[in-house]
């Protein structure tokens, strides 16, 4: 066991800082459109350029091929930095990236993991249905096989960027006559591809980055295909497990961050007496303290999870435990802001930061990529043994 | 639509609190302050007589068997003065449960011969449900009886049985048709505690209480004349005894009367000179539970009126249940809380001696007993149908949702 | 105690409800929402009409009178239907200023003009930086012969935008009186910036830059203003804990519904008992709701502090159902309520207004801890 940095690893962190702090961007994030796509493939450049794209990525495919330690300290620096993380490169970093690199053909990885790295793509993803949300399993979007296509016709929805993204990370179902997963299959969606139209879903924060897609006959090589035909259950299993583990590691250090953030707002704002700044409210400062304690004990419990992932190519379901707290805890921890905003927090806001939209939009953190119910599910009959229940 | 008590209702209470003063033992309201759940036997018994005196033994029953024809209101108001008192919550294996099934599937002369000693506070009840692999699920009991000639002959075991060591009887369900579905062949029997073949075995509690217990069943016969109603109707009368008193569930007096001893404990105890009651945080703790409070009692109160567009009865009945279970562990907590650490000594269970009830200035009265009945409150949302089995009923009963 | 409602009062209800089921369906409201007023100038007239507007003000004043039931009613059916006209702010908050404010020749024409459907107010209360105590006001009045001069800043005033008389709270130059003053909403002086809360309501920060308002605009002073001031917002108060309760029911019933007819794993989800028992928790919630509700109607009429306190507890109440009722019906619901489209979002938005709005529940706990303590 190693619970502390090694001279090597302290000596990388001193170089990512002063990396991070010459190259940053300084200018506002647009919160949505083509705009924001720009911002965050530039930034996803400047990364590239200065060597730090893919720290745990293969070398072969412009990674720098260390060790996923190494990566938890590039995360903890941007945050420090105040360094921009999410947003629309996270599908292609999180997601459609490792999944290629565990699952994908030699001439998919050589083609788009450099593209990702170089900012010169951005990804959706593409699993969730109407009548297919946390029973991922019953997919109905078909592909037939023409030649050496497929033609996919249906629908997904809850698609975050779909209207700026080159590439989709597609769930279809090849076999129609195959029980629920066995008879679907992933592959790699070119979303500019005729036949594919995206609508934009209205949402209580109003940053209009939910989607809808339609396929219309739309024509995908079956070079695409990641994993077999009719194989793809096990490909989303591993792409969800990126998103239950490791891609957690930027969004909880993002969440510390941010609660940092309040923290110093609760030394300005005044408290619920009108008269003395927040934090001199024992309550507030209570429950600003097990926010931060809990947060605290989100980090141990992701670097375990890191720890381990170490010695498993292919995330198991202790991931879930991480996605449930974090999803639950961010709830909290933006649900606090706005309480610590009282009367400001009602209004909606251009600005960055933004406690109420971010407030909104933390309830997908509980439904989307598997809602903590089914969480617990899994939790239970993986984890804990329980016997199956009534599903 | 309006909201205030009748002037009756106000002479009423009036009434009450000052028979309560004058006749309410002191010693007994000392002890009942330290550990009013659940109360002394002997207590119980002296109490229960001295309001039979008064005609008060069962305010809820038929007058004609020795009640009140008090209303609703009026029952309600007596039980806050009987809290407020620190008096003793009259029995409730005797005159709230079997007495009221005894009036409703009794026979006459089961009436004659239960209904009297049991409002003189002469003759103690417990009750045999539960048993080691019938729970929330009560239908899958398996304690049997038959019939053998003119005699009912059990066998089996119940677990749980409060007071079975001091109860002169007991009224028990079981099985006596194992042919019939589950809830249909279940009888209910009036089992004399003594009789032979009964075996008690007290199940030693993490309060230290021994009321808790085992009751053992081998060969037990008792006359055929002591089947409560029909045979199969066991599960009908149990139903009745526990929908019988609907707000009683609320636990509502005895949760005002214990967060009042938070209040005092929070005024007793300091933190670096400071009042715990006159610290921000605590303040806004008590406040939070006496607002809930708050809505508790006025869910007691729509019920008593009687309110006619209540959305679904039995899902509210439901809810009281929930909130008046979990209140007593809120309220237990809050008192552990702002006892600090000497909330963990431990007080022997009836340790009823002078020390502990004159209290010294190391160990005010107020200390001893509230890590009892803290845990003792952990059963509150076990007992009487699970919280789990009462958000099964508010799911079936308010949204049609059957079980899973 | 009777908890039933009377024959008048269940008409009331039944019309209201019936007007609401007619004129507020879903894609009607949301065609309000991105209308400029946000709210709909022809319901107003309709409310005037039925008589909702005279509701609970003198009879001399073109009123109707009745106890705070009937408006609690009322209010209730405004949560169903997630009205959004200015009511509270108008009818419950402003009127009872008024109506207590009777001597004054301007506010008796005001209420004539409110009873008719040719106000609407809003009042200018809230100070930036002061949460929801306004112990000093920083909004000053300065006497200029027989007029008022008024400098300084209101921030997130309810309603503002829709009005066309706003009361305003100002504290006496160079004394610690607070004065209560109505003021044209179109004075010059007067800058307005308005914008949307997070439950599409709308609110304006409010900048007073030397706004002359004559003496006869003065309706209280003193302690007299500061007690009609804080009664007209605890009534305000409750009467969003009982539209949020209207608010609760119906999100509540639309959850049930859905988890009923959303299949996944090839049954109806309400099957699942986890999502069954977290119904359950909700309906708990609402109907403590209900009951706190009736707790403070009973307390409405009762003295200053008291009646505080009780509404407080309503509202700390209130306002953790809200939370928890308002989050499930998203959880329960899915993505899909996440959404614009449909109508579960809208009621957290508007519960989660709730929370927040005349106070929150720190702010609610602290006022009503003063008596639990005690």
């Amino acid at each position: 066991m190693q619970l502390s940095h090694t001279p090597e690893e302290e000596q990388f962190r001193e170089e990512v800082r002063a990396w991070l702090c010459a190259n940053v961007p300084r200018g506002k994030r647009p919160r949505t459109g083509m705009a924001l796509r720009e911002y965050d493939l530039e930034w996803q450049r400047r990364q590239y350029d200065g060597g730090w794209a893919g720290i745990s990525w293969p070398r072969e495919y412009g990674g720098r091929g260390l060790s996923l330690a190494q990566q938890v300290i590039w995360y903890e620096e941007c945050a420090v930095a105040r360094a921009p993380v999410g947003g629309s490169t996270f599908v292609a970093l999180s997601h459609a990236g490792p999944t290629l690199i565990v699952r994908g053909t030699e001439e998919q990885k050589r083609f788009h993991l450099p593209k990702i790295l170089k900012g010169e793509s951005v990804w959706c993803q593409g699993f969730s249905e109407p009548n297919a949300g946390s029973d991922l399993a019953s997919v109905k979007t078909q592909a037939r096989v023409e030649g050496d296509h497929l033609v996919v016709n249906g629908s997904k929805i809850w698609t975050s960027y779909a209207a700026m993204a080159d590439w989709q990370e597609l769930l279809v179902r090849t076999d129609p006559e195959a029980q629920r997963h066995k008879g679907l299959t992933w592959v790699i969606c070119d979303m500019h591809a005729r036949g594919i139209t995206v609508r934009k879903i209205p949402t209580m924060s109003g940053t209009g980055n939910l989607c809808q897609v339609f396929y219309d006959d739309v024509r995908l090589p079956l070079a695409n295909v990641v994993g077999e035909v009719n194989g793809g259950w096990d490909v989303s299993m591993t792409t969800l497990g990126f998103e239950r583990g490791t891609a957690f590691i930027a969004h909880q250090i993002h969440l510390a961050a941010m609660l940092e953030g309040l923290y110093g707002l609760a030394h300005e704002l005044k408290g619920p007496d009108g008269r003395r700044v927040a934090i001199e409210d024992d309550a507030i400062a209570d429950q600003l303290l097990r926010l931060r304690a809990d947060v605290a004990a989100l980090r141990a419990m992701i670097y375990l999870s890191v720890s381990r992932g170490a010695r498993q190519p292919v995330p198991g379901p202790e991931g879930n435990i991480v996605a449930l707290c974090y999803g639950e805890l961010s709830k909290r921890v933006y649900a606090f802001a706005v309480e610590l905003l009282a009367n400001e927090g009602l209004e909606l806001h251009d600005e960055n930061p933004d406690w109420l939209t971010d407030y909104l939009d933390a309830f997908k953190n509980t439904i989307a990529g598997g809602t903590s119910e089914i969480r617990r599910n899994v939790i239970g009959e993986r984890l804990l043994g329980l016997p199956r229940g009534g599903r | 639509m309006h909201f205030e008590p009748s002037p009756g209702d106000v002479a009423f209470r009036a009434d009450v609190r000052e028979f309560i003063r004058q006749h309410l033992p002191p010693d007994m309201a000392r002890r009942s302050y330290i550990c009013s759940q659940p109360p002394d036997i002997g207590d119980f018994r002296r109490w229960q007589r001295i309001l039979h005196d008064r005609g008060w033994g069962a305010p809820h029953w038929p007058v004609e068997y020795g009640g009140t024809g008090w209303t609703a209101m009026q029952r309600h108001i007596f039980m806050e003065e009987i809290f407020r008192a620190d008096a003793i919550d009259y029995g409730w294996q005797g005159t709230h449960m079997i007495g009221p099934v005894l009036i409703a599937f009794g026979t006459e002369e089961q009436r004659r011969r239960f209904l009297p000693p049991m409002l003189r506070g002469e003759e103690i009840w417990c009750q045999g449900f539960s048993e080691p692999n019938a729970g929330s699920d009560l239908a899958s009991l398996r304690t049997r009886a038959e019939l053998a000639g003119d005699e009912w002959v059990i066998h089996g075991q119940k677990i749980w049985t409060s007071d079975a060591a001091e109860a002169d009887w007991g009224f028990f369900l079981v099985r006596t048709d194992p042919h019939a579905k589950p809830q249909r062949g279940i009888s209910m029997l009036l089992v004399p505690m003594n009789a032979p073949g009964v075996r008690v075995r007290p199940i030693e509690a993490l309060n230290g209480g021994r009321d808790l217990n085992e009751v053992f069943l081998d060969g037990v016969r008792v006359p055929r004349g002591n089947l409560v109603g029909e045979a199969g109707q066991g599960w009908t009368c149990a139903k009745y005894l526990l929908e019988k008193e609907r707000t009683a569930s609320a636990y509502l007096y005895r949760n005002r009367r214990e967060l009042e001893k938070a209040r005092e404990i929070a005024r007793a105890e300091t933190v670096e000179g400071v009042r715990l009651i006159d610290t921000p945080e605590f303040a806004r703790r008590i406040a939070r539970v006496e607002a809930d409070l708050l809505a508790l009692e006025w869910s007691v109160l729509r019920i008593l009126a009687g309110e006619k567009n209540l959305h679904d009865a039995d899902a509210v009945v439901s809810a009281l249940k929930i909130r008046g279970a979990e209140m007593q562990q809120r309220v237990a907590a809050l008192q552990l809380d702002a006892l600090g650490p000497r909330a963990l000594r431990v007080f022997a269970q009836g340790d009823r001696s002078a020390e502990v009830i004159e209290g010294t200035s190391l160990w005010p009265a107020y200390v001893p007993g509230r890590l009892g009945q803290f845990l003792y409150a952990r059963a509150a949302t076990l007992y009487g149908g699970t919280r789990e089995i009462q958000k099964n009923i508010i799911a079936r009963r308010a949204f049609g949702l059957g079980s899973g | 105690m009777d908890f039933d409602l009377t024959e008048e009062q269940q008409m009331l209800r039944d019309g209201a409800r019936r007007f609401f089921r007619e004129h507020y369906r879903f894609e009607d409201r949301r065609a309000l929402l991105a209308s400029e007023a946000g709210f709909s100038r022809d319901h107003w007239a309709k409310y005037a009409e039925l008589g909702w507007l005279a509701l609970g003000q003198p009879e001399e004043t073109g009123g109707w009178p009745g106890s705070f039931v009937e408006t609690a009613i009322l209010m209730e059916e405004f949560g169903r239907a997630l009205a959004l006209e200015p009511y509270v702010s108008t009818v419950v908050l402003c009127a009872h200023v008024l109506g207590r404010c009777a001597a004054a020749r301007a506010a008796r024409e005001v209420l004539q003009a409110l009873a008719a459907g040719d106000a609407r107010l809003a009042l200018a209360h809230h100070e930036p930086g002061g949460r929801y105590d306004a112990e000093r006001l920083n909004v000053v009045a300065t006497r200029r012969g027989d007029a008022f001069q008024l400098r300084g800043c209101k921030s997130c005033v309810p309603d503002a935008p829709a009005a066309n008389r706003l009361i305003v709270s100002a504290r006496l130059e160079g004394e610690e009186d607070i004065v209560l003053l109505l003021v044209d909403a179109g004075v010059p002086g007067l800058r307005m910036n308005a914008y949307s809360l997070v439950d599409g309501t709308r609110a304006a920060d409010l900048v007073f830059d030397g706004v002359r308002v004559p003496a006869s605009s003065v309706l209280a002073r003193g302690a007299a203003a500061g007690d009609i001031l804080q009664a007209a917002l605890d009534r305000a108060t409750l009467a969003r804990v009982a539209m949020a309760l209207g608010a609760m029911e119906t999100v509540l019933q639309m959850t049930a519904e859905y988890a009923k007819t959303r299949v996944q794993f090839g049954q109806a989800i309400g099957r699942f008992q986890a999502l069954q028992h977290r119904l359950a928790e909700m309906f708990v919630e609402v109907q403590e709701t209900r009951s706190i509700l009736c707790c403070g109607l009973a307390h409405v009429e009762a003295a200053g502090a008291e009646r505080s306190a009780m509404i407080s507890a309503a509202k700390v109440v209130a306002a953790n159902a809200a939370r928890i009722v308002g989050e499930q019906a998203v959880q329960l619901h899915g993505s899909i309520a996440m959404t614009t489209e449909y109508a579960a979002g809208h009621y957290y938005e508007h519960l989660l207004a709730f929370e927040r709005i005349y106070g929150d529940v720190d702010w609610h706990l602290d006022r009503f801890a003063r008596r639990a303590v005690t």
